[in-house]
């Protein structure tokens, strides 16, 4: 029967291909799944949505008629996850140039917005998707203001569809305060040091510009409008947080003191050396993305599972945090891995996943919408056929403001056709 | 171009022999003697109260108690110290650019061992610094190229035509590369293979111009080269090749390839000799030492120490200790100056070297005898000896005092000031009454030449300023508010005689009087004066240095029990749980249940526990020197086991993965790259120890994108191939090069002997042996790859040419074509779910390595990434998440296939009584992503365990601190001493 439905429900679907799910139009009931809601623990349980939100989590909801109802039983049902800082829907292919809208040139580009430039036709959309990763902050690249960060749905037909939240943070990347003495590096360790103090001078002088921009528009004095100093002003207002980019120690140190001085709002991304500095992080309620646990160590003296237990170092000290992936645009699938290793060195399980969706979602903003299975939030949301946790897990089903996802991609395609291939050669028998 | 027979050929005394003098002839007598001075006239020896007669250059007698010769002038050298010139033996001299294009060099720029260098005199700068440390001779070293000629050892004097000692003496060859914009070769690996070529065509040249020379009719003519000529003389003469290195692994490398060639190896070291001493011992060769002791990493803020590798900080402190420990270990050694930032820090780093251990005989001996003895001209240097060249360094004092000052050199009898030697030694303290009549001490301490001085009265000291002492004259200044004289300087200006110090003392006013100061004693202290007591380092050394090293290298148990643990064999019977794997001597001797331990086995309880083979990442890229041959579109002649780095901390890191194997390739920038190690990681062995010797040796081919250089830049669009029809074609042309040379050597093999006489063999090539390897199917091929239609043509080509290929290393398209691939039946090896990164890989997928399982193709995952390599569990489990496939099968994607894909599945690749003991101990199922790798094991020996991993960084961090004090505590210390104005 449960298999009988999702054969149903998906033949709907490949008939259109990677088409923008569409709101169903009706009640829809999953039941008897085991519910990870994240905020309020795991049980087996109901979930009933409409016109895009959850409206009802119990261990048994009553079905009524109008429902559309899905034995969902033995199957796992998480909240979307959600990958904070990608470049998904900007890059296609990292190696050709013409489909690289990352990176725009110069130091100060505040102002670019990357979900002006999103292609929701990219290719690497539907692949993210398929393993539930079902939200990504889409981040803008290089220089030392990047540019604003938008959240973006992976399913929809246009820009403006997928934009869940656009505005969420400036990106800057912290200037390199380590003296590097590798060979390829050129210039003195005075050079070095000159070009570290430009630039930190340069973000001082940014925040001067901007507050005399603010002064001058309250007196009503400015002329024209300068997008990078318009850009910067809910930064300012502490509407928007500031995303600092730094790993090393001397890094951090430097951009919280800096973010306490200009009285902003910072969320640290990256964050090597963060457990170094959990004090200073937590009294001044500083979140960290903990970006790919599955890295190196910063050093080549560093404990070879430095990373990996990163995370729980931070839930240790009580610093807040989320994980994500390296800020690709082609693996976001594998997110979930990143915080498996982390469960493997000294996270709760439970922490882990609720790294990857709700406590995401706080730091991101968007946890009104996102993040955990509650009622009032968006039904956007997968099922899977057991721990997503573990790799061998599979999604089954995905939901994106109650819109179902198309969960095919240029990969099982391709896949299928070369079964074909082969099978038609006679090399696969007819079981496969 | 011929050269001069004797190698050694040494010059009289008299220089002018041969060039007509101009003007009034000069005959100035030139007798002297040197009497009453401490003479070492060679390690060891003392003459307390000797004499050194010279006469024309010569030393005519030398000895305590000789008589002076009537005709000599007398020096007296009372409180002197008297050694033998000291020698350099490698003085770098700029090769000059040449003007004119010679028509009898070898076709490589990097590649003149015909080049004499020495032809043109030091630069002044250059000769004033070996001149104030006491060298006297040096050879004169070419600067550039990797074979860079030879050199001649010359003296130190200003006129330069009669300093050149000897013709040419040792052939300097540095693996340098990338100078030549884009040219040949572009790396290490590049620079190695054409050393050996060259090696190899110096011998062929000898030979082809000799029976050209008897039968040109029946013979190509063989192309002049000077430089083939000239290496093949300095080979058949057993002249020594001299090597410059930068650290011990490029020493061990050019040991062996010293004995490739049976080259008399000399070493210009690098200072990390200690880290490998025991070998560089057995290898037995000479060694040019620098004292490169690095300065201080930085270290003043936290942040700043946080950057300083644990390596960094134990070679700040272990480096000083580096001629002590050659020492202990017998290496023959001289000493140069050269690789320091300032070569005037040689002698403070070798007074260094001495107060930790270095002897003064062993410190002298390696300035003077050995260099003299290793260069074959101890008839003339090296030691104070009657018929020796007046090569002389006049000291104060001891050389090895830092107090103690040069004063003069002499060089082939004529002496050369160096610094001034003062009337007096005015050390020692001295009284004066001044004007308010009352006694002040004055106190010289410091050098002879350059004094510092202080002011006493009771209790109060008063540093003396602008204390300055030229020939007799001595003056001094300091303030006079601190005795309650009137405020301002008090200036003192002197002659100095014996016991009394004459001179007027100025004012602040400005009116003088007259001020004699009284000798009343020698300076007393002036032991004690100096620093704290240099201690040795603590530190042991490691394997490899610095963090994670190891003291002593991991246990081999004669009998070793792991106890029911659950087993993933890899083999037929699947998965065992409680079962017991007996290992003895490295090998697996039995798995079953209920095993008895022999007497005296180590038994590990793994009860709870997994056990998987060692995992084997079939494309990497660890612990490479050097990583591509970029230069070039064939590059078969490089190999990867020229450039090993057992320092590489992510052998150490793969370990924590459970990763024992790695096959570590060339790069892809060729369509056939360089030759292949397969290497076990042997975590603290050297780079010979990581070799898995039963592995069979392959090669990389590369196709696509990376040769046809379509993403390195609008720089590079004229190197053959630019398109995928090119690589087809360069790979053609390389097996049909391949199979003439083939034929060439066949031919030649079957003349008779008589013929064969009157025969130029064929030249040892190198770059189409290895390729005649492959076509004979001694050599593998491992072809990066992506698309489907580059890797049919690659099958096709192997077809026509009957090569059986190894395996399509990414082959990110195979899925493709997975029915020629089976047809060919060779494996693939590829990335997991990688993607997207360039145009010829959009079309990948994670279902690539399931499609080709089925198709029965053996499939492996590989990392070619350093972090990757250390999880390949996890890359094993996205088969499961990809495809119809049981974990155990999923597993092997991992583990027994890459060793089949690499023909070492003798050894290694499952659990199997027989195969080598390399496993991994997991805390669960290894295929989940929520499991630690806790033990890894290679032939039974240990070399990762999680609890240990903690005791190592926690001993780590700890030292790094320790070091951290330590760098402290002597920047202040040097401070202090700056301060104190001593040096």
């Amino acid at each position: 029967m449960k298999k009988l439905i999702c054969c149903l429900f998906y033949s709907a679907l490949l008939a259109s291909g990677q088409i923008p799910g569409a709101d169903p139009g009706h009640p829809i009931l999953l039941k008897g799944g085991i519910l990870h809601t994240v905020s309020q623990g795991t049980f087996t349980g109901d979930l009933l949505f409409e016109n895009g939100k959850i409206t009802a989590i119990a261990p048994e909801i009553r079905t009524t008629g109008g429902y559309e109802v899905q034995d969902v039983s033995d199957r796992h049902i998480y909240p979307g996850l959600i990958s904070a800082g990608s470049t998904i829907g900007l890059v296609e292919i990292g190696a050709v140039r013409a489909t690289r809208d990352a990176n725009e040139v110069g130091q100060i580009k505040a102002s670019v917005h990357t979900e002006r430039a999103y292609n929701p036709d990219s290719e690497e959309i539907p692949v993210t998707r398929s393993n539930g990763v079902l939200l990504v902050q889409v981040i803008p690249q290089g220089g030392l203001v990047s540019g604003t960060s938008a959240v973006m749905m992976m399913d929809g037909w246009s820009p403006e569809d997928c934009t869940l939240r656009s505005d969420v943070g400036v990106h800057v990347n912290w200037p390199a305060m380590r003296i590097n003495k590798a060979w390829w590096e050129k210039r003195t360790p005075e050079e070095q040091q000159k070009a570290t103090n430009k630039n930190l001078q340069k973000l001082e002088d940014l925040l001067k510009d901007v507050r005399a921009y603010a002064a001058a528009k309250a007196a009503g004095t400015q002329k024209g409008t300068d997008a990078n100093l318009e850009a910067m002003l809910p930064v300012l207002s502490k509407e928007i947080p500031v995303y600092v980019h730094a790993n090393r120690l001397a890094q951090i140190e430097a951009a919280v003191n800096w973010s306490l001085k200009e009285d902003l709002r910072m969320v640290l991304v990256g964050g090597g050396d963060s457990w170094r500095v959990t004090d200073l992080l937590k009294a001044n309620n500083i979140p960290v993305i903990c970006q790919n646990p599955l890295s190196m160590p910063l050093r080549r003296w560093g404990k070879y599972d430095e990373k990996f237990t990163l995370p729980a170092k931070l839930s240790a000290a009580g610093v807040s945090f989320c994980i994500t992936t390296s800020n690709t645009y082609s693996n976001q699938r594998n997110l979930p891995y990143e915080a498996s290793m982390a469960a493997a060195f000294g996270l709760s399980r439970d922490e882990a996943l609720r790294a990857i969706t709700l406590s995401t979602a706080e730091i991101l903003d968007i946890a009104n919408r996102a993040g955990s299975l509650e009622v009032g939030k968006d039904a956007t949301l997968f099922i899977a056929d057991g721990d997503i946790l573990e790799i061998p897990t599979r999604v089954t089903q995905a939901f994106i403001q109650g819109r179902p996802v198309d969960l095919e991609d240029k990969q099982k395609k391709l896949r299928d056709k070369y079964t074909e291939k082969y099978r038609r050669l006679g090399i696969y028998g007819s079981g496969k | 171009m011929k050269r001069i027979t004797a190698i050694f050929f040494i010059l009289a005394a008299v220089w002018t022999q041969t060039a007509p003098e101009l003007g009034l002839r000069d005959r100035t007598p030139r007798v002297y003697a040197i009497t009453n001075a401490r003479v070492i006239p060679e390690p060891g020896v003392v003459w307390e109260a000797g004499t050194i007669v010279i006469r024309d250059g010569r030393i005519e007698n030398a000895g305590e108690n000789i008589s002076i010769p009537e005709d000599a002038r007398v020096l007296d050298g009372t409180g002197k110290t008297v050694y033998a010139g000291f020698i350099d033996l490698d003085v770098e001299t700029e090769i000059p650019e040449r003007e004119v294009e010679s028509v009898s060099r070898n076709w490589n720029p990097g590649v003149h061992p015909e080049y004499v260098s020495g032809d043109t005199p030091f630069d002044k700068k250059t000769l004033k610094a070996l001149r104030e440390l006491g060298f006297t001779t040096a050879l004169s070293v070419p600067n550039k190229g990797i074979f860079r000629g030879s050199s001649r050892l010359l003296n130190l004097a200003d006129s330069a035509p009669e300093n050149a000692l000897d013709a040419e003496a040792v052939q300097w060859v540095t693996f340098e590369y990338g100078h030549d914009d884009k040219g040949y070769p572009g790396s290490l690996l590049g620079s190695i293979a054409l050393f050996r070529q060259t090696l190899y065509d110096a011998d062929w040249y000898t030979n082809a111009r000799s029976i050209f020379e008897q039968y040109p009719e029946n013979n190509r003519r063989p192309e002049i080269d000077d430089a083939l000529e000239i290496l093949a003389d300095h080979l058949s003469w057993g002249f020594p090749f001299c090597f410059n290195t930068t650290n011990e692994t490029d020493e061990l490398e050019m040991i062996k390839l010293a004995r490739e060639f049976s080259l008399n190896l000399w070493l210009r070291g690098s200072g990390y000799e200690y880290q490998r001493a025991g070998e560089i011992e057995a290898a037995n060769f000479f060694l040019i030492l620098p004292l490169n002791f690095p300065e201080a990493p930085l270290v003043d803020t936290p942040e700043q120490a946080l950057e300083v590798s644990l390596a960094d900080l134990r070679h700040w402190d272990l480096a000083p200790e580096n001629p002590r420990i050659l020492q202990e270990h017998n290496i023959r050694f001289a000493l140069t100056s050269s690789v320091l930032k300032e070569r005037k820090d040689f002698r403070e780093n070798l007074i260094k070297a001495v107060e930790l251990g270095l002897t003064k005989e062993n410190a002298l001996a390696a300035l003077t005898t050995t260099p003299a003895r290793e260069l074959n001209v101890d008839q003339l240097l090296g030691s104070i000896k009657k018929g020796k060249l007046a090569n002389l360094v006049v000291c104060s004092g001891d050389y090895f005092d830092r107090d103690s000052e040069i004063l003069s050199l002499w060089i082939e009898g004529r002496e050369l000031k160096i610094n001034e030697m003062p009337e007096a030694d005015i050390r020692g303290d001295w009284t004066a009454i001044l004007k308010d009549s009352t006694r002040y001490t004055i106190r010289f301490k410091g050098k002879i030449s350059t004094p510092r001085g202080s002011i006493l009265k009771d209790t109060l000291s008063v540093d003396l300023e602008g204390v300055s002492y030229q020939q007799d004259r001595l003056a001094f200044r300091f303030e006079g508010s601190s005795f309650a004289l009137p405020e301002g300087y008090y200036r003192f200006s002197g002659t100095v005689s014996d016991n009394v110090i004459a001179g007027t003392l100025t004012d602040p006013s400005g009116i003088g009087w007259p001020v004699s100061l009284n000798f009343v004693k020698n300076d007393e202290e002036q032991e004690q004066d100096t620093e704290e007591p240099v201690t040795q380092s603590e530190l042991t050394v490691r394997y490899p240095e610095g963090a994670y090293g190891l003291t002593e290298l991991p246990e081999q148990f004669d009998a070793l029990l792991i106890r029911n643990g659950t087993l993933w064999t890899c083999e037929p019977d699947g998965i065992l749980e409680n079962t017991d794997m007996l290992i003895e001597g490295g090998k697996i001797k039995k798995i079953g249940r209920n095993l008895r331990a022999p007497r005296g086995a180590k038994v590990i309880d793994a009860a709870g526990k997994q056990i998987t083979p060692g995992l084997i990442d079939c494309h990497a890229h660890l612990a490479e020197r050097s990583v591509n041959e970029g230069s070039v579109a064939i590059s078969s002649e490089v190999r990867i086991k020229d450039v090993l780095n057992p320092d590489d901390i992510n052998i150490y890191r793969q370990l924590a993965g459970g990763t024992t194997v790695s096959h570590t390739l060339h790069g892809s920038a060729n369509p056939i790259g360089g030759q292949d190690g397969v290497i076990k990681l042997r975590w603290g062995s050297s780079a010979e120890g990581l070799f898995m010797q039963e592995a069979p040796p392959g090669i990389k081919f590369a196709l696509g994108e990376n040769v046809k250089q379509s993403n390195w830049g609008d720089d590079f669009t004229t190197r053959y191939p630019q398109t995928r029809m090119g690589v087809d074609q360069i790979i053609r042309d390389a097996f049909n090069a391949a199979l003439e040379y083939e034929q060439k050597w066949d031919r030649y093999v079957a003349l008779g002997s008589t013929a064969r006489k009157k025969t130029i063999p064929p030249r040892k090539d190198l770059e189409l042996q290895a390729l005649v390897e492959v076509l004979r199917g001694k050599r593998m091929v491992h072809c990066h790859a992506y698309r489907q239609d580059e890797m049919l043509n690659l099958i096709r080509i192997a077809d026509e040419y009957g090569i059986q290929l190894a395996t399509f290393d990414h082959g990110l398209e195979a899925y493709k074509l997975a029915d020629a691939i089976a047809g060919h039946g060779m494996g693939v090896t590829t990335f997991s779910d990688w993607w997207a990164y360039k145009f010829e890989v959009y079309d990948a997928i994670p279902y690539n390595g399931n499609l080709l399982h089925d198709a029965g193709v053996v499939v492996s995952f590989n990392s070619d990434d350093g972090e990757l390599g250390r999880r390949l569990n996890y890359e094993a489990g996205k088969a499961l998440k990809y495809g119809d496939i049981s974990p155990e099968e999923a597993l092997k994607f991992v583990t027994l296939n890459p060793a089949k894909q690499l023909k070492i599945d003798s050894w290694v690749g499952s659990l199997k009584p027989g195969k080598d003991a390399d496993f991994v101990i997991w805390s669960g199922d290894p295929l989940s992503a929520s499991t630690r790798c806790e033990q890894t094991w290679i032939d039974g020996k240990k070399y990762f365990d999680i609890e240990e991993d903690l005791v190592l960084h926690e001993r780590d961090v700890a030292e790094h601190n320790i070091l951290v004090q330590k760098v402290l505590a002597q920047e202040q210390q040097g401070r202090n001493r700056e301060e104190g104005g001593s040096r």
